[in-house]
This record gives C-alpha cells, sequence and structure tokens, in this order.
C-alpha cells in the first residue's frame, strides 16, 4: 500500500526507558556462556548494555510517565490530545484496550479517541499512519502515539540468544497538522505466510496459557524457552530482512523522488547492529547515515527502536533544523514499512528514565 | 567459486587458523546458530545468494557448503 | 467527538457463526442457584441458545472459513482486499497480528495494509469509522472489516451472570467508496476511567497467567470466577447504557436533524434482551424498531452483535432495499458509540455456519 500524507508533522517525542541497566560482561555467566564464546557473540552482536523493566513495570507504565513528563512541562495540554494510540505486542490485558486504561489513569474526557493497534518492530511507524489517517478529521486537535513493549517479559532471562539483545522501552510521540505540505511517503507491505518467523505460540487463543506451556523446553544447548515466549527464526528474519527491505527502501525513495545522497539519515528499526551493517553494505549506505547503536545502548525493544534512534542520534540537528529521514520498520507479521519525510524541527525530543510512582 | 578464499572466510567466522575442504562442520568448538547467520550474511554480501538455516544444517563439510553457496549463484 | 464521512458504503455482510449450539435449559444444572431462579433469569434476559466454539478454534479459523466462503462463491477477489482490518479481543496470538496470519493463510496480496485493533462491543462502529478513513487513501478502494472474537473461552462456567450468555462469531464486512453523495454521522465517546467494569484482569502482561489466576473464587453472589476470567460489574454496565447511549443517539439525531420516526432501525450492539427492551423503553422507540433478539439465538458475540442483527433480522430486506439506520455499538473501554448511515442494498447479507 502506498500512500502519501499532507500537513502533518511530528512535534515532540519522548523515549522512556527503565532506569535498571544491565551490562552484557555481567550477565554471560548466566548464560552458560564460555567466556571464548560470550566474547565472540559480543563482538558480533557490539553488544554492551540494555534496559529490563523490573516485573511490575509494564509498557503501559513507561508510556504514561513519557505523557505525564509532556503535560507536566507544559510541551502538550490534556485539551489537546485528540487521540491515543497505543501501539504495542505486550498489552496490559486483553480487555479492557490499554489506551483506554491510560485515558483513564491520565482523567481526559470522553471525546478522546483510544485506539490500541497489536504492532511489534514496524509499530511506530504504523503508529504514525494511523494518527495521520485520523488527523484528517478536522475537529481532532493533536494525535499522541504511544508505542511501548516489554518484550524481556517473554523470553527466559538466561536465553543467550535472545535476552542479551533485548530491552524495555516506552515513547510518546504528538503528531498534529503543519501549515507547510510536508509531504510523506508511506509504503506498507505484508506477508503473513510467514507469520511463524516471529510468534509466541501459547498464551493467547490458539493455545491458552497452561501448566504446560509455562514449561521450559530447551531449544538448543543452554537455551530454555517456553510456548508463552518469543520463538524467533532468526535464519528466516535475516532473509526476509536482507530480501525485503532494500527494494522497499529503493521503491519509496523512487516514489518520494529521493537519493541516497538527499536522505541525511536512515533510521531503521534496530533488530541487531549485525544485521544493519549487512543491510547497510547491501543497500551501499554510508554507515554514518544509518545508526546502530540502540541494540548496544539499550537492547532492541521492538517499535520503540525508532523513537529511540531518533532520540539518541538526531536529538542535536533536530533541535532547530528539518532534515530529510528515511524510516523503516520490519518484523512482526511479517511487515515492512519504510516512510520518507521531513523530520523536524523538534524542540522536544529526548530519551527519560522511568521513575515509579 | 574460488574455493579456498571460501575456506578462508568459513575460517574467520568459526574463528580458527585454518578450515579444509573435508573439514566436519559441526565439530568445530564456535558452530553455533549464530554461526549460522553470520554463514547466511556471507553467502548473502560476498555470493550474492540466499539460503536457508535448513540447508545449512543439512549439509557436513566445508566443501559441502561451498557446493551449496556456488549451486545458487547459478 | 463528533465525525462526518462523505461517499462511503457498506455492500456486503456475512456472519460465521460456530455450527456448535449450547442450550441455557442444559447449560443451567451447573449453576449454583435453584433452576427455578434460573429460569426466571432465562425469561428476563431473553437466554436460550447461543453458539460456541469447539476447543482449539479460534478467531483466524472463522475469519478464513467466511473470506474462503466469500471467495469461493464470487463474492470477493483475494487481489481486491486493499485493507483487511481485524477487530478482535481474542487475537490468536499476542505476536504476530491475527490480520497478518489471516493474510498469510489466504495468500492475499503483500501491498495491503493489516491491521489488528482491540476492540469488543464497540467495534463494529469504531472499525467502520477506521474503514471509512482508510477509504479516504487513494490507494485503498476496498477494506474489509472484520469483528470476531471467541470470549466463551473467558467465561467462567460458574458465573451465572455471563456464561450463559456469551456468543463467539466473526463478521466480515466490506466497505468501499460510494459513488453517491452520502453522508454517515457517528459519534464515539471514552471513559477509562470506569474501564474496570468489564476486564479480563489476567491474561495480558499487567497479570500474566498463573496457577493462581485460574483458581475459580466465590466472588460474593454465589457465582465463581477466576481471574483469568470476564468479569462484568452488570449493575455499573446496565446503568452505563441507560445513562449514555440515549443522549448520545439523541445528540446525533439532533445535530443531523433527523427525527426517530425517520430512523427505520436502531441497531444495537445486543448485550441481553432485558438492556435492549429497557433502552427502547427509555428512548421512546418500539421494540419492533430496536431488534433484541440476537442473544436468544446467538448469544453475545461482542464486536460481531451488530452485523449479526443485520444479517438476522434483516437479512432479505437490505438485497432490495436501502434503510435508515442509527448503529450503537457500547462496552469495553468504557466506550460508546452511534453511526446515523443509509444501509443497503447489500450484495450479501447472510449467516454461514462454521464446522
Amino acid at each position: 500500500m502506498k500512500s502519501i500524507f499532507k500537513h502533518k508533522k511530528i512535534s515532540a517525542i519522548v523515549s522512556v526507558v527503565p532506569k535498571e541497566e544491565y551490562r552484557f560482561d555481567d550477565e554471560y555467566p548466566a548464560f552458560k556462556l564460555s567466556p571464548e564464546k560470550a566474547k565472540r557473540f559480543k563482538k558480533m552482536m557490539s553488544l554492551d548494555r540494555h534496559r529490563i523493566a523490573p516485573p511490575e513495570v509494564c509498557s503501559s507504565d513507561l508510556c504514561l510517565y513519557g505523557l505525564q513528563q509532556l503535560l507536566k512541562d507544559g510541551t502538550l495540554k490534556k485539551e489537546e490530545i485528540g487521540a491515543l494510540v497505543f501501539v504495542s505486542q505486550t498489552p496490559d490485558y486483553f480487555m479492557p484496550p490499554t489506551s483506554n486504561v491510560i485515558h483513564g489513569k491520565i482523567g481526559l474526557g470522553p471525546d478522546v479517541i483510544c485506539l490500541d493497534i497489536n504492532q511489534g518492530c514496524a509499530g511506530f511507524l504504523l503508529g504514525l499512519v494511523q494518527a495521520f489517517l485520523l488527523l484528517e478529521i478536522s475537529a481532532l486537535p493533536k494525535v499522541v502515539l504511544l508505542n511501548g513493549d516489554t518484550c524481556s517479559k517473554q523470553m527466559d532471562k538466561c536465553n543467550r540468544i535472545s535476552y542479551p539483545l533485548t530491552g524495555d522501552a516506552g515513547s510518546v510521540a504528538v503528531i498534529e497538522r503543519c501549515e507547510d505540505e510536508n509531504p510523506i511517503y508511506v509504503d506498507i507491505k505484508n506477508d503473513g505466510s510467514r507469520y511463524k518467523a516471529i510468534l509466541v505460540p501459547a498464551g493467547a487463543y490458539r493455545t491458552p496459557a497452561s501448566p504446560e506451556t509455562i514449561k521450559l523446553n530447551e531449544v538448543e544447548e543452554g537455551v530454555m524457552q517456553s510456548e508463552q515466549h518469543i520463538h524467533m527464526d532468526g535464519a528466516a528474519i535475516f532473509n526476509f530482512t536482507m530480501d525485503s527491505v532494500p527494494p522497499q527502501v529503493d521503491e519509496t525513495l523512487a516514489f518520494s523522488g529521493d537519493t541516497r545522497d538527499s536522505i541525511d539519515w536512515f533510521l531503521f528499526h534496530q533488530p541487531n547492529p549485525f544485521i544493519l551493517t549487512q543491510m547497510a553494505e547491501k543497500m551501499k549506505i554510508p554507515a554514518e547515515k544509518l545508526p546502530n547503536n540502540i541494540v548496544s545502548l539499550y537492547g532492541n525493544c521492538s517499535s520503540v527502536t525508532i523513537p529511540l534512534n531518533i532520540a539518541q542520534n538526531c536529538a542535536e540537528p533536530l533541535k532547530d533544523k528539518s532534515l530529510r529521514v528515511c524510516f523503516s520498520g520490519f518484523g512482526v507479521g511479517l511487515t515492512w514499512l519504510t516512510m520518507v519525510m521531513n523530520l523536524g524541527p523538534l524542540p522536544v525530543c529526548k530519551i527519560v528514565d522511568y521513575q515509579a510512582g | 567459486m574460488d574455493k579456498p578464499k571460501f575456506y578462508e572466510q568459513l575460517a574467520k567466522i568459526l574463528d580458527v587458523g585454518e578450515v579444509k575442504p573435508d573439514s566436519v562442520l559441526r565439530d568445530f568448538e564456535a558452530w553455533d546458530s549464530l554461526a549460522a547467520l553470520s554463514i547466511l550474511a556471507m553467502a548473502d554480501s560476498k555470493y550474492g545468494v540466499t539460503i536457508k538455516a535448513e540447508e545449512i544444517r543439512s549439509v557436513v563439510t566445508a566443501d559441502q557448503l561451498a557446493s551449496l553457496v556456488e549451486s545458487r549463484q547459478k | 467527538m463528533n465525525f462526518t464521512f462523505h461517499r462511503k458504503r457498506i455492500t456486503g455482510v456475512l456472519v460465521v457463526v460456530p455450527e456448535n449450539e449450547r442450550s441455557f435449559a442444559e447449560e443451567m444444572k451447573n449453576f449454583n442457584f435453584p433452576e427455578a431462579r434460573s429460569l426466571k433469569l432465562k425469561e428476563v434476559m431473553g437466554f436460550d441458545k447461543r453458539r460456541v466454539v469447539e476447543p482449539g478454534v479460534c478467531v483466524s479459523d472463522l475469519v478464513v472459513f467466511g473470506l474462503e466462503h466469500l471467495f469461493d462463491s464470487g463474492r470477493l477477489k483475494r487481489d481486491e482486499i486493499d485493507a483487511l482490518l481485524l477487530v478482535t479481543q481474542t487475537p490468536d496470538h499476542f505476536v504476530p497480528p491475527t490480520s497478518n496470519i489471516v493474510q498469510g493463510r489466504l495468500r492475499l496480496k503483500p501491498d495491503m495494509l493489516c491491521l489488528d485493533l482491540s476492540q469488543a462491543c464497540a467495534g463494529f462502529v469504531l472499525g467502520l469509522m477506521q474503514a471509512f478513513m482508510l477509504l479516504d487513501q487513494e490507494s485503498i478502494r476496498k477494506v474489509v472489516l472484520v469483528n470476531a472474537d471467541v470470549l466463551s473461552r473467558k467465561a467462567s462456567p460458574k458465573d451465572r451472570n455471563i456464561y450463559p450468555l456469551i456468543g463467539d462469531a466473526a463478521s466480515i464486512v466490506i466497505v468501499e467508496r460510494d459513488p453517491e453523495d452520502s453522508v454517515i454521522h457517528a459519534d464515539l465517546k471514552m471513559d477509562g476511567s470506569r474501564a474496570g467494569a468489564l476486564t479480563i484482569p489476567a491474561g495480558g502482561l499487567r497479570q500474566p497467567s498463573t496457577f493462581e489466576t485460574a483458581i475459580l473464587e466465590d466472588v460474593g453472589d454465589n457465582n465463581l470466577r477466576a481471574k483469568d476470567h470476564l468479569f462484568m460489574d452488570g449493575a455499573a454496565i446496565f446503568n452505563f447504557v441507560q445513562t449514555e447511549v440515549p443522549p448520545l443517539i439523541e445528540g446525533l439525531l439532533a445535530r443531523t436533524g433527523v427525527s426517530k420516526d425517520a430512523v427505520d432501525y436502531f441497531l444495537c450492539h445486543q448485550p441481553n434482551r432485558f438492556m435492549l427492551q429497557k433502552l427502547a423503553e427509555k428512548m421512546k422507540v418500539p421494540y419492533a424498531k430496536m431488534p433484541n433478539s440476537v442473544v436468544e439465538h446467538f448469544g453475545n458475540n461482542s464486536g460481531v452483535s451488530i452485523p449479526t442483527v443485520i444479517a438476522y433480522n434483516l437479512a432479505t430486506r437490505l438485497l432490495q432495499e436501502r434503510v435508515r439506520v442509527c448503529l450503537a455499538g457500547f462496552g469495553a473501554g468504557l466506550t460508546w458509540s452511534a453511526m446515523l448511515l443509509n444501509l443497503g442494498t447489500l450484495s450479501f447479507n447472510a449467516i454461514i455456519e462454521y464446522k
């Protein structure tokens, strides 16, 4: 699906990460890795540290905190919120929608649309598309896009393949109309025939949670996983990413009339630095234009990697300038989504640590 | 395919000094899912071919792996 | 918030219900209530039969079955589907979205949008609004709006307030652009502060399912329920519907200058017959204009209830005529919504059984 959206902009981004930071060097003994294997793994995946939420903290808590910061510092007023869009694969409940729960906690009025969208890796960009659609309703002032995931809760802490690469985070983005046309070019593709490449087999309705599904099974030497955990076919995802994303990026650049030179930043979802380096090489994008440090600093936090990427790497230049960016989110679904737009100026673009209470 | 070069690249992935054509892949200490991923990446970036994890698992020796990649190049 | 949509229409409605039918008369033996009292409840609430999926059957199964039926009967072509909206609170998995699974199982084209929205009872009106917004995009000409839930899985067999009334189903509604200059008006309201009135406490990430959350607890009114089960504060929901829904509908009619008499049907979410009769009485609308018999035949099937009313009560009429309807969806969130539109003629409007 190709679309062009006009007169829309992102006006603020706050990413929220748990303050609990864990370093690979401290954690790897628990993974039953020899020091040599650990060294190799650390080098290949550029691992350093990641942020993991404590058990009682959910995705919505991280997002709510970010939203409260924006309300507290006056960047956003309650009456300006026309819609709350919550994108996650780790919702608080099956029922009610988490966006409604946040609506109640903030104390918003009845004329606010609350929507929960189930998505992972492509979820920030899909959420932006949803925000752009909602902003076609002239009565709707601003859209608050909340992305949040606590994927660490969907894996065993001793799973040496997944856990060190994973992080928990939430983000809040404010999207509104603008005077400038500022066309935003989007391409969305889906291939559900490969949906099993990233799957949580049990816990929802296909296979309800049970004593069986909580049991840990050894999937590889020293790697424990239950049916309620994320099952990822690393090789299939690698091949998918290398085969599907570059052509879509080319297509979208052609759609927007851009070249690699006219794009200032390629802000991609961050599964791990290894695959991003491969992608940059394959697509002949200079490494300086394609940041890939988010996993090393925070972990792969699903759809929040893109807002974190923006805040970590582009906050300074975006303070008073507009940059031409190419976003790409790819993964769960399998879904892949590329977006070319002018981003900024973004006076509010930051990362904060979550404080409970 | 320049097979000596292939074995050199494989040796680098497996963190060893040398890989011979008849080396049995699963005998290497570094042979795991991570190594498989690196091989996929190498097949894609250096040889322009896509291979699947099951295919890597189905070969036994380095030479068989080289032949697999070579067969995809056609 | 008020919405106005131009040049959009529903062109087909298909409801898929499980073949498996349960009857209240048999099930009431499970409850801790004397038979006479249970029969009274049946009479007042309008419980009788409901449709429930067999173990192992999920939302994607019902949806794939329905879409294959439409493909086989020539009513829809795979490549025509530009967007698949799947509105559910009972997804197959946490990851990936169920709309992607359906897309994959049916080998639909990659150049389409797949979107899972989490909503239940108000989900049809919300889904329609989303479909209308999507159809303003040039590349989207046909939207398949799916509402589907298998909430029977979350009903405690020892909870007389919930168990006998839950039904499972899926609806597939085709939404397209309207060449005529039609207008659709809607209003949507949310109140998250009352979210706890209709909830499944455990199972999500706030409180994951464990041995403890599966234990049936005596909740004080002779019913037994676990934290894994669906909880509905019956009195709060009744009051909510009586207080919020009539002003919403009346406000919508006033804003658009349409009188109650000019509306042919009020097609509401179907919680139970009692609530709908009370709603009709409060709004001074004759019962005949506010059909209320879905629960006694199919159960309260969440977001599918409005499409079920359309396909059950107006089966043949809408194939030949156009009627003016006011839809009203209300429930989990809490969310309440109303939509005024013309409905018909439809190219299909049917209920089929999933086997």
